[in-house]
């Protein structure tokens, strides 16, 4: 569902509150909402400070792995004697995501300012803001916000008018999904391929350019002025399930549902009450059939453990899954899981960046073999193969691309087995697959 | 009779090497200004030739066959020339689950470009199959040149296409 | 030199201790255990993409490459005992070989595969690719210079890419696309021309970078390898010479880390051909009314010995500086008697050829490799006036000097002349007497590089027909001439000359070994004056 559209009253919303204002693109028309208060006051405070206010709201990693903020911040170095950076990592590709893009699109001002306090706290002097090629317009609405910012003082050489400088660019990528894992970020930032690196060192070591940097997702960084402003214990306290997992989330919801779209709330909702109440369940005659609930990398779920999870990343993980980046793939009972896993691996082979031999050979095997058992050429030991060579993608390569594409193919032949059977053994139809 | 290729004309010249140089400002180092060097050569050329590449290895200090590597990693750079109205669909799983292959369908039969990839005959349109544009919920999402269009059903094709003419 | 922290590591049961920092592969090495790689090359950037050599350590939650994770004391490794470890690097080979080609058979890597080995050293007989699908295809590309690309060998370990790159910084090469449509590209403005591109058919573990010189004519297991070093300039790169039969078939880099590291440059590789040349002498010459005539070693010797017995006054030698420090000494000793003019000419080409990401490595201007030798041995390169010495000498002795460029007559002035050679020049058909050597190739013996480094090279093949090393005719000559006592080896002469020069005081073959030496401190031998 586009926006505008009206807050569901089990929401809560916070990064969500001014989406689909227009009046929130422009600098008056945010600090008017209260915008550039948490810089201002971040500014005034020591790095340290701010840093130990976001470690005790508990926020967390929004574009994936949930680590915590703080401590990631705190990984800096604290004597500073080389520049830091920061890079904001708005290459948003994963299938099912896209609430960053909307973050940009409607509140800049909030992620530029989100940007600034990260900056101040790590004391980085330049912040990159790396967004994917394909999202022409946030591009533009982040360049016309960032120039306004610079004009209203609010980024420069003196921030609000305090000492603190800071400098901060958007970097347009061109088309690369891998671009999203940190390290290839900071190559192509670079001007490299994108190319993931090897760990250690770590990105607060060694990172863009060699120098001290800190690479955080859109939606963390647009969380923090908000902590800043009422509070890590406010924020702490939006949990309604493990105390490990605090804040708000952005969940976009896609597929076979009847209301897709971004939908804000609070760490610990039920992934029941999400698709039934708030995205008003299934398309009528439907049912649901399974849900990939972090964005297309992780475990599939099916409809029981999809309605017993809890959205949070503890409550993900007992349901062997991730909450990922929250981007919610809906599958109704009309869907075909085993063409839907071939497309999911066909995105995956397409995006490898040919580094590691597991991912670059493994993907395009899977596609292949998927492929053979849609077309009704399977075999009965394909399906043992194509779990053999997901655990050889799995936990042996650089980034977790590779992984990403065993994850839920794996788990569909667990759940769903019985589909991929039906193409082996001639039960269903064979479907034509473009290669 | 012997054909020469047209001499090619440098595309970092006059108020697009300020602009270059202005954006290299930004960066500690130079070779951080390819990605963005190598859209202003497709801004202006609408493909980014064997001869570009040269050019802006020469203008950034890199060699010619780096920067090649660059742009074949980058899906979004044009190696070839393409339609004037470049398309992009987006036909990964949500969109797919959505009916995206269907709106491919239909751009193909009303571009005239017959298959992906290829370039109409009138070589106003290229269509090629994108993976997720991170539109998932508006699906299905097309990109046609710098224009972002969401909620794409077959139905609509023809009407949005009445657009790029 | 400040003290290296020592850390413990046990790999596969074997206890070592090695500097702090040290990486497991490495480390692996010093126990005795190869961990199988591909990517990983200790003359480049570590890359870590092909995850061969993933390894288990003891407590870490998932697999390791060895490549890039340091040693930390006390810690365990695991790399043939581990069965994780072991179907990884299984799984990598699979991987490998779906797209790979099985043309061994007519594949110029084949036995000395990186591939092929670990295949079969651990691999699985079979592979559950199905046969139904289209292996990647690509067609042979001719990348310039003497290599030839074969993507669908191509594993893309990118070896060649990070030499071009941070080895040579010459950035030929690329990794173009990506995911399995990956291959090695470049551009069209620029072959793979640069002086030193040849060590990326080295560094590629399989068969995808291929030389054209080499193109099948040879398999590798047919090979014999020579410790040898390179004739190309006065680097004195450390090579192997291969040879197929009695042939030289290639000259492949052997490492030094102290002279060439695992590299050498293109034009030394090409010195393999002048071992091979046709025109060779094969038998002593003797002069009789002016006509060159075949006798036996006999002979040769005795009416050598004649003639310098009955000479007496100047005596001019023109040496060649590829010859070996024995031969010049040998030569010297000859003509102790005499009031000697010793010259030698050596080949300039103007401006070195530097290998950029290796200091000191370099295609040297002088093109010989025993230049510094023949200095330390008393031999300078006032050639033209040892040439003029030559009008009037008693006796001029050659020693496998080409006379590059000199008048037919330049040897009409003098007495007699000797030519020991491994060819005869035109300018040298006057000589009274030609005693045919070996070539570098054919004998054993040493050299000076410019750095004043000693260095052996040992015998990879026959010499033609009559031909011996220098060394022994030269010896040879002197028992008859009742000089000394006939020698049975290089070493031999090399004892002499190691006593007799202080130059090369303290050295023997035993103490040069492999590696090279350099003579006393204070003494090193010949360094460019």
């Amino acid at each position: 569902m586009g926006y505008p559209h009206r807050p569901h009253s089990r929401e809560t919303v916070v990064l969500s509150e001014h989406f689909g204002n227009p009046e929130a693109r422009s600098y008056d028309g945010w600090v008017g909402m209260g915008g550039y208060q948490a810089l201002e006051k971040a500014v005034g405070m020591d790095p340290q400070t701010v840093i130990d206010e976001v470690k005790a709201s508990g926020l967390r990693g929004r574009g994936g792995a949930g680590f915590p903020a703080g401590v990631k911040w705190d990984f800096m170095p604290k004597e500073k004697s080389r520049p830091h950076y920061l890079c904001c990592n708005a290459d948003e590709s994963e299938p099912g995501t896209f609430k960053d893009r909307e973050i940009m699109r409607w509140t800049p001002h909030g992620l530029i300012e989100g940007c600034a306090i990260a900056a101040h706290a790590i004391r980085a002097e330049t912040v990159y803001i790396y967004i994917r090629g394909e999202f022409t317009e946030a591009i533009a609405i982040m360049e016309r916000a960032l120039a306004e910012a610079y004009d209203r003082g609010a980024l420069g050489e003196r921030v609000l008018g305090s000492g603190v400088g800071i400098d901060m660019y958007v970097h347009r990528g061109a088309g690369a999904y891998i671009c999203g894992e940190e390290t290839a970020l900071m190559n192509s930032i670079e001007g490299k391929r994108g190319n993931p690196r090897i760990r250690p060192p770590f990105p607060a070591a060694v990172g863009v350019f060699g120098m001290p940097t800190t690479i955080n997702n859109v939606e963390t960084l647009a969380s923090v002025p908000h902590i800043l402003n009422r509070g890590a214990k406010w924020y702490k306290e939006l949990c309604l399930s493990s105390p490990k997992s605090s804040g708000t989330k952005l969940m976009s919801v896609c597929g076979h549902i009847a209301k897709p779209g971004n939908y804000e709330i609070t760490m610990g909702f039920p992934m029941k009450d999400l698709i039934y109440d708030l995205c008003g369940g299934m398309r009528p005659e439907r049912t649901l059939k399974a849900v990939i609930p972090g964005g297309s990398s992780v475990p599939v779920l099916n409809r029981e453990e999809a309605e017993s999870c809890v959205l949070d990343y503890e409550g993900c993980v007992q349901q062997g899954t991730m909450l990922g980046s929250g981007g919610m793939i809906v599958f109704d009972d009309s869907a075909d899981m085993v063409y839907q896993m071939m497309r999911i691996a066909r995105f995956y082979a397409h995006e490898s960046c040919a580094q590691c031999t597991q991912c670059r050979e493994g993907t395009g095997w899977t596609v292949r073999i998927l492929q053979r058992i849609l077309a009704g050429e399977g075999t009965a030991t394909d399906l043992d193969l194509l779990l053999d060579i997901g655990e050889q993608m799995t936990g042996k390569t650089i980034c977790v691309l590779s992984d990403s594409c065993a994850a839920p193919v794996g788990s569909a032949i667990h759940k769903f087995r019985g589909e991929f059977e039906a193409y082996i053994n001639g039960a269903r139809q064979p479907v034509a697959v473009a290669v | 009779m012997r054909h020469e290729a047209p001499a090619y004309e440098p595309v970092f010249i006059g108020n697009r090497r300020v602009d270059l140089d202005r954006v290299l400002e930004r960066y500690p180092s130079k070779m951080a200004g390819l990605l963005p060097a190598l859209w202003i050569v497709q801004n202006v050329r609408g493909w980014i030739s064997e001869e570009a590449m040269a050019e802006v290895a020469d203008v950034l200090d890199l060699s010619p066959a780096y920067v090649k590597g660059v742009v074949t990693f980058y899906t979004m750079y044009h190696q070839h020339p393409v339609g004037e109205y470049f398309i992009q669909v987006c036909t990964t799983t949500p969109c797919s689950l959505c009916g995206a292959e269907d709106v491919v369908a239909a751009l193909l039969r009303h571009t005239g470009c017959g298959e992906l990839g290829a370039t109409s005959p009138d070589g106003k349109y290229t269509v090629v199959e994108v993976e997720c544009l991170g539109a998932c919920g508006f699906a299905t999402p097309l990109l046609i040149n710098d224009d972002f269009i969401e909620d794409v059903t077959p139905e609509r094709v023809p009407e949005i296409l009445k657009g790029y003419q | 030199m400040k003290e290296q922290q020592l850390v413990s590591v046990t790999i596969d049961g074997i206890e070592i201790s090695v500097p702090k920092g040290t990486m497991i592969l490495e480390a692996a090495k010093q126990a005795g255990v190869l961990i199988p790689h591909y990517c990983y090359h200790p003359g480049l950037p570590i890359a870590g993409v092909c995850r061969m050599c993933l390894v288990e350590i003891e407590g870490a939650p998932k697999l390791q490459i060895g490549c890039a994770t340091r040693v930390a004391d006390g810690q365990k490794v695991l790399v043939n005992e581990s069965e994780e470890a072991k179907r990884a690097r299984q799984g990598v080979l699979e991987f490998l070989l779906i797209h790979h080609p099985l043309d061994c058979p007519i594949c110029d890597q084949a036995g000395e595969c990186e591939l092929q080995d670990y295949v079969f050293q651990e691999g699985q007989s079979r592979t559950r690719y199905s046969p139904h699908f289209a292996k990647r295809f690509n067609p042979v590309e001719d990348f310039g210079g003497d290599i030839l690309y074969v993507p669908n060998r191509c594993i893309l370990c990118t070896r060649c890419v990070r030499f071009m790159d941070h080895v040579a910084d010459d950035g030929i090469l690329n990794v173009s696309e990506r995911g399995d449509r990956a291959y090695i590209g470049m551009h069209p403005d620029r072959e793979l021309d640069h002086p030193w591109s040849g060590n990326v058919v080295d560094l590629c573990p399989v068969g995808s970078l291929i030389s054209k010189e080499f193109l099948h004519k040879a398999r590798a297991w047919e090979l014999d390898k020579t410790p040898s070093v390179c004739t190309g300039c006065s680097q004195g790169c450390n090579v192997n010479l291969e040879t197929r039969g009695n042939q030289v078939v290639r000259i492949k880099p052997r490492p030094n880390l102290d002279v060439n590291r695992y590299f050498m440059c293109d034009h030394g590789r090409l010195t393999y051909r002048a071992m091979s040349r046709g025109d060779r002498l094969e038998a002593p010459l003797v002069a009789d009314r002016g006509e060159l005539g075949a006798v036996d070693w006999d002979q040769a010797l005795s009416r050598a010995a004649a003639a310098i017995q009955g000479a007496e006054g100047r005596a001019v030698a023109l040496v060649s500086p590829g010859c070996s420090n024995e031969a010049l000494y040998l030569v010297r000793r000859l003509l102790s008697s005499f009031e000697m003019v010793g010259a030698f000419s050596v080949q300039r080409v103007e401006g070195e050829v530097p290998l950029a990401g290796v200091p000191g490595l370099a295609l040297r201007e002088e093109r010989a490799p025993n230049a510094a030798g023949a200095r330390a041995l008393g031999f300078d390169t006032t050639y033209d006036t040892a040439v003029a010495a030559v009008n009037g000498a008693a006796l001029v002795v050659l020693l496998d000097d080409a006379l590059e460029g000199r008048e037919l007559d330049m040897l009409a002035g003098a007495r007699t002349v000797i030519y020991v050679g491994t060819t005869l020049p035109d300018a040298a058909r006057t000589a009274h007497i030609v005693l045919p050597v070996a070539t570098a190739a054919e004998e054993e013996g040493t050299f000076v590089n410019r750095d004043g480094r000693v260095q052996r090279y040992f015998q990879a093949k026959s010499g033609p027909a009559m031909a011996r090393p220098a060394w022994w005719v030269l010896s040879e000559l002197l028992h008859e001439l009742e000089m000394g006592d006939p020698l049975t080896a290089a070493e031999e002469a090399f004892e002499q000359l190691a006593a007799d020069e202080p130059a090369f005081t303290g050295l023997s073959y035993a103490t040069i070994g492999l590696r090279g030496a350099r003579a006393r401190k204070g003494q090193a031998a010949g360094a460019e004056r």
